[in-house]
C-alpha cells in the first residue's frame, strides 16, 4: 500500500515538473508562432519574387538573342560595304597598273621620235614639256601606296569588327547561364506548388555553339603562343619522323 | 581556274570574315554551318582546302578534321584550324587530330590570306 502511494506520489511529482517545463516552453512556443506568422508572408512575397523573376527570365534571353541577331545583321551589312570596297580598290589598282603600262609605252614611242628627229628643237621641246616622267611615276606610286593604306584600313575594320563573333559567344554564354537557372527555379517553384513557368525557347541557342571563355584581344598575344606550340609540335614531330626513319634501317 | 576553301564555322560573321578576306585574293569560298554540313559537301566539289572552328553544333571541328584525315583521299587535304580555343590541350588536340595550322579569334585577316597561300600558291 505505502509502495503504492510512494509511486503515486512520484508520478504526480514528474506530471509536476512536467507543467512547470511546460510553462517554461510556453512562451518560447509563442515566440516561435510569431516568427512563423511574420515569416510566411515574408516567405510568400519571396516566393512572389521568384515566380516573377523565373517567368521575367525568357523575355530577357529573348531580347539578348534580339541584340545578338541586330548585331550580326548591322555587321554583316558593313562587311557587305567592307567587301566591295575592297573590290572597287582591286579595280583602281589593276587601272594604275593599266596606266602605268600605257604611260611607259608613250614614253618609249616619244624616245624613238626624239631619236628620230635629234636635230628638231621643236619636237624635243614639245615632248619634253608634255611629259615629265618622274611626276607621273611619283603620282602612280603615291596613289598606289594610298590605295594600300585604304587596303590595310579595310583589313582592320574586319578585324575590329570581329569583337561581334566574341561578343555573340559571351551573349551565348550568358542565356545558358539565365536558362540553367531559370530551369532550376522553375523546378522549385513546381515543388511549392507553383503553376509551370514558361520555359526558355532553346532553338537560338541550339543553332550556335559557344566559348564562354572567348576574348576579344586585338595584340594577338594568344596567337603568338599558339605559333610557339605549333613550332614546337612540329620540331617534335620532325624529330620523331627522323627516329622512325633510321629505326627502319 | 579558281583554288576552292571550304569554310565550316557555325558564326555567319565569320563566314563572312574569311570570305572577304580570301575572295578578293581569287580564291572560291564555299560555307558551311557546321561539321556535318562539311562532310556532306567535301564529296560534291574539289576542295583545295578548309578552314573550320572547333566550336560547332552536330559535329564539331575535331570530329570534322578526324573524319577528314580517316579518308584516305583526303588525307594531304590541307586544314587551318581558326578558334576561340586558345588553351594548350585544344591546341594540342586539334593538331593530333591532324590540322595543319591553328589561328586564333580573332584573327588578324593578313594572317589568314598568308597561312593559305602557304598552301595554296
Amino acid at each position: 500500500m505505502q509502495s503504492n502511494m510512494e509511486q503515486i506520489f512520484k508520478k504526480l511529482g514528474d506530471l509536476k515538473d512536467f507543467f512547470t517545463y511546460g510553462q517554461k516552453l510556453a512562451p518560447i512556443l509563442q515566440k516561435i508562432i510569431d516568427f512563423m506568422q511574420d515569416t510566411v508572408p515574408l516567405l510568400e512575397t519571396v516566393n512572389k519574387s521568384i515566380a516573377d523573376s523565373t517567368s521575367k527570365m525568357p523575355k530577357a534571353a529573348h531580347q539578348i538573342n534580339n541584340v545578338t541577331s541586330a548585331t550580326e545583321v548591322a555587321t554583316t551589312e558593313i562587311l557587305d560595304i567592307v567587301d566591295g570596297v575592297m573590290l572597287d580598290l582591286g579595280e583602281i589598282s589593276s587601272q594604275i597598273n593599266s596606266f602605268q603600262v600605257k604611260f611607259d609605252k608613250q614614253q618609249t614611242l616619244l624616245v624613238k621620235i626624239a631619236e628620230k628627229y635629234p636635230r628638231d628643237e621643236d619636237v624635243k621641246k614639245l615632248i619634253m614639256n608634255e611629259f615629265d616622267s618622274k611626276y607621273f611615276s611619283d603620282d602612280v606610286k603615291d596613289l598606289s601606296k594610298l590605295v594600300s593604306k585604304i587596303n590595310d584600313s579595310m583589313m582592320n575594320i574586319t578585324l575590329s569588327l570581329q569583337v561581334q563573333d566574341i561578343t555573340t559567344q559571351q551573349l551565348l554564354s550568358v542565356n545558358h547561364l539565365i536558362q540553367s537557372i531559370q530551369e532550376k527555379l522553375s523546378s522549385l517553384l513546381v515543388d511549392l506548388g507553383e503553376k509551370e513557368i514558361t520555359a526558355i525557347d532553346e532553338r537560338f541557342n541550339n543553332n550556335l555553339s559557344f566559348n564562354p571563355e572567348a576574348r576579344y584581344e586585338k595584340n594577338h598575344s594568344s596567337q603568338v603562343l599558339v605559333d610557339s606550340l605549333v613550332e614546337e609540335n612540329r620540331s617534335a614531330a620532325s624529330q620523331k619522323e627522323i627516329d622512325e626513319l633510321f629505326s627502319k634501317r | 581556274m579558281k583554288k576552292v576553301i571550304l569554310i565550316a564555322d557555325d558564326s555567319p560573321t565569320i563566314r563572312k570574315f574569311v570570305s572577304v578576306a580570301l575572295s578578293v585574293k581569287g580564291y572560291e569560298i564555299i560555307s558551311c554551318s557546321d561539321g556535318m554540313e562539311a562532310i556532306e559537301k567535301l564529296p560534291t566539289q574539289k576542295i583545295d582546302l578548309i578552314i573550320t572552328d572547333l566550336n560547332m553544333p552536330n559535329i564539331d571541328g575535331f570530329e570534322l578534321i578526324s573524319s577528314i584525315r580517316n579518308n584516305s583521299a583526303y588525307r594531304e587535304l590541307p586544314i587551318i584550324v581558326l578558334s576561340s580555343l586558345g588553351a594548350t590541350e585544344d591546341l594540342q588536340k586539334g593538331l593530333e587530330c591532324g590540322a595543319n595550322s591553328y589561328l586564333i579569334k580573332p584573327f588578324d585577316p593578313k594572317r589568314v590570306v598568308y597561312e593559305v597561300s602557304k598552301y595554296l600558291n
